[in-house]
């Protein structure tokens, strides 16, 4: 490994994780949030088992929204990639223009246009769609839909740098060896294109999964999440520890999930992507 | 990190502090014996040992406030709207520019007691300056009481608050957080009780039942910050919260859970509350009395009541501080005891509409003899109302029967007990 790129894993890497290691084994003062190294190794799985609904939740969250924006994303893509023609950087940064807005301002949006007197659900209940008790705010489905809509471009980009460096002259092959269009794709773009899925589910999946932005605004009393309790346990409660050992969990979990896509396509697709 | 620093590491709470008299003091050789059992020992042991040693000692005594001088600057660090502004100025701060040549730097960067704490915290332990020479924390939370506790708080100068001494109300004057105001002067009061939507809900009853009614299923909005959200418990089963024990804190917790898995709470909600209960995702929430009485001065939102409940209010109290090593101490006294003269209460209170420390406030509202009479004459078209309706307001200027309603917050007497009651109220808000 070069040196700068060594360098900067150290720095960037390495010694935060492992500060926020030795912080996860420290006993720390809310008061004056000296910490010092009592080595109690046992925050780690008392955490874990405390919050365990939640990680399940977020799982949960991370990997409905993940899925909704591959099923959307792919057919845009897909089309920008291979129907877009001289204007597709115009459809990409279409594509992108909601997102110059602030993360959170486009989350607090959402909460005006889905809350009960806002002009959606109104809409549906004044032409008796909806039965007058229908809300959508608080609900897990309201955190999911946010999930999906802010992580959408992440999903979007991979895939579409997958789909449109494929060779044409491997379809044009397999239409000469007789394929109709169905089994083109089917048989040649998706396979060619699956790491770039991989590489999306994981740049969606990822950030998702820890995400406590849009269960706060969104979400209600049933569907915290892991990032919220990692938020509420530095913020609130001044448990540094306890917060650490969290975070080092979420850590562990998307390793894993790098690791698998590293032994499954090699770690050079995700280089490529990332 | 200096050797003093580290006493206080442990967390240096003085149990006799929390107004726990009763519990006597460990010995530093009973507090090294549970020094081994790790948080509580610690802590005792930098009680024991920091207060002849606090950081802000030698500092704030009378000889130290002689040498101070004027710089005519100020950072002025407090909640969102919660002061006089009329197009951008605040018009009591700018009258105090007139008069004394102080020019406020006025940050509205206080979002909740907790996460304000978090950011100050590192440089007060460092021994630097944290940008605001005016900070401004609640009663109700540990904050404030750790502040006064590791000696990060300047004390104030006794004989340069003419104002406060003539005219604070007797519900902020030498309170129980903080005897003779060494260290506080109250910037506003107020309660959290019950907001309703006055359409929705045509009879709400005077009890704070109406928070935990099945007819209202996730149409209530509860408080996030857990020692807001124990408290309503506690006045729910009919617990007086200052005398409570750990017992009752258990049951609060138990008729919490049950609000709560009946599907009653619409959410856990921070000062963003109000906007729910602006929306109509919330029909009836717990409140800050003064968010309401704001909303209801906007005809959208006059439907917005608020309910003192039968079983009490939470009274707490936002309290002005220096925080040490601040770089314009003078420049905070003089403001400070300045905010305390009738005339500048009048201005402020006729936007803010908490309860006022200033009581003599009221007449300056409906017969203003000074300066402030251009200046709410100023605020007029902006407020809208006239000034007798302030000056009248029972949550203002609160009647005999309202002081009498107010309840105080429970006064944590260790770290264990405050760890107690997040591992009880906590797992409420994050449930999954």
């Amino acid at each position: 490994m070069s040196l700068p790129a060594g360098l900067w894993l150290l720095l960037l890497f390495v010694i935060p994780l492992f500060m926020m290691l030795s912080m996860s084994l420290k006993t720390c003062s809310p008061a004056s949030g000296a910490c010092t190294m009592t080595w109690s190794w046992g925050e780690l799985p008392h955490v874990v088992n405390q919050y365990r609904a939640q990680f399940v939740t977020s799982l949960e969250f991370a990997a409905i929204a993940t899925l909704i924006d591959l099923v959307i994303s792919y057919p845009i893509a897909y089309w920008i990639a291979f129907y877009g023609g001289r204007k597709k950087n115009f459809f990409l940064i279409m594509l992108l223009v909601p997102f110059f807005v602030s993360f959170v301002i486009r989350t607090l949006v959402w909460q005006f246009i889905l809350s009960d007197n806002g002009f959606f659900i109104s809409f549906l209940q004044n032409h008796h769609l909806v039965s007058q008790n229908f809300h959508v705010l608080g609900t897990g489905f309201a955190v999911i839909a946010g999930l999906a809509y802010n992580y959408l471009p992440f999903t979007a980009l991979p895939l579409y740098v997958a789909l449109e460096r494929i060779d044409r002259r491997v379809l044009d092959a397999a239409y000469d060896l007789y394929a109709n269009r169905r089994n083109a794709f089917l048989r040649v773009i998706v396979p060619l294109s699956i790491p770039g899925v991989f590489a999306a589910f994981l740049l969606t999946f990822i950030p998702a999964f820890g995400d406590y932005v849009n269960q706060e605004i969104l979400g209600g009393t049933a569907n915290t999440m892991i990032g919220t309790v990692i938020q509420d346990l530095f913020l609130a409660t001044s448990d540094y520890a306890g917060g650490a050992s969290l975070s080092i969990v979420l850590l562990a979990i998307s390793l894993v999930g790098i690791w698998f896509y590293a032994r499954v396509l090699g770690s050079r697709s995700i280089e490529e992507y990332l | 990190m200096s050797e003093m620093e580290k006493e206080l590491g442990g967390g240096a709470i003085d149990p006799s502090f929390w107004r726990g008299l009763t519990q006597p003091r460990l010995s530093r050789r009973q507090a090294l014996g549970a020094a081994g059992g790790g948080l509580l020992g610690a802590m005792m042991l930098g009680a024991e040992s920091g207060a002849a040693s606090l950081p802000n000692k030698g500092i704030g005594t009378a000889t130290w406030w002689k040498k101070q001088k004027l710089h005519k600057t100020l950072n002025f660090a407090n909640w969102p709207l919660y002061i006089d502004t009329l197009k951008g100025k605040h018009p009591s701060l700018v009258h105090l520019q007139q008069t004394t040549g102080i020019k406020t730097n006025y940050y509205e960067v206080i979002q909740d007691n907790s996460s304000f704490y978090q950011k100050i915290r590192p440089s007060l332990a460092a021994g630097q300056y944290i940008g605001y020479d005016i900070i401004v924390m609640t009663n109700n939370n540990p904050q404030l009481h750790y502040l006064m506790e590791l000696g990060w708080l300047i004390p104030l100068n006794q004989a340069a608050m003419p104002n406060f001494h003539k005219y604070a109300g007797p519900l902020i004057k030498d309170p129980a957080w903080d005897k003779g105001n060494k260290y506080t002067m109250a910037w506003q009061s107020g309660w959290t009780a019950v907001g309703y939507n006055s359409k929705k809900i045509p009879n709400p009853g005077k009890s704070i039942d109406i928070l935990f009614s099945k007819k209202y299923a996730g149409r209530v909005g509860m408080l996030s910050d857990a020692f807001e959200l124990g408290h309503a418990g506690l006045l729910a089963i009919g617990v007086e919260p200052i005398s409570s024990t750990e017992k009752d804190w258990a049951k609060a917790a138990k008729k919490l859970q049950l609000q709560k898995s009946d599907g009653i709470v619409a959410g856990y909600y921070d000062q963003s509350y109000i906007q729910h209960l602006k929306n109509g995702d919330t029909w009836v929430s717990q409140c800050y009395s003064g968010d309401i009485f704001q909303a209801d001065l906007s005809t959208k939102y006059a439907d917005l009541t608020l309910l003192i409940p039968e079983e009490g209010a939470m009274l707490w109290t936002d309290n002005m501080c220096i925080p040490l090593y601040a770089q314009n101490p003078k420049d905070a006294m003089t403001a400070m005891d300045y905010f305390y003269s009738p005339l500048t209460q009048s201005v402020v209170e006729y936007y803010n509409d908490y309860i006022c420390p200033v009581p003599a406030a009221a007449q300056q509202l409906l017969h203003p003899t000074g300066w402030n009479a251009a200046a709410l004459k100023s605020l007029r078209p902006e407020i809208g109302l006239p000034y007798s309706v302030t000056a009248k307001s029972q949550t203002v200027f609160p009647t005999p029967a309202r002081i009498k309603a107010s309840k105080a917050y429970y006064q944590f007497k260790s770290q264990t007990e405050i760890d107690t009651w997040n591992s009880l109220f906590l797992p409420i808000i994050q449930g999954a």
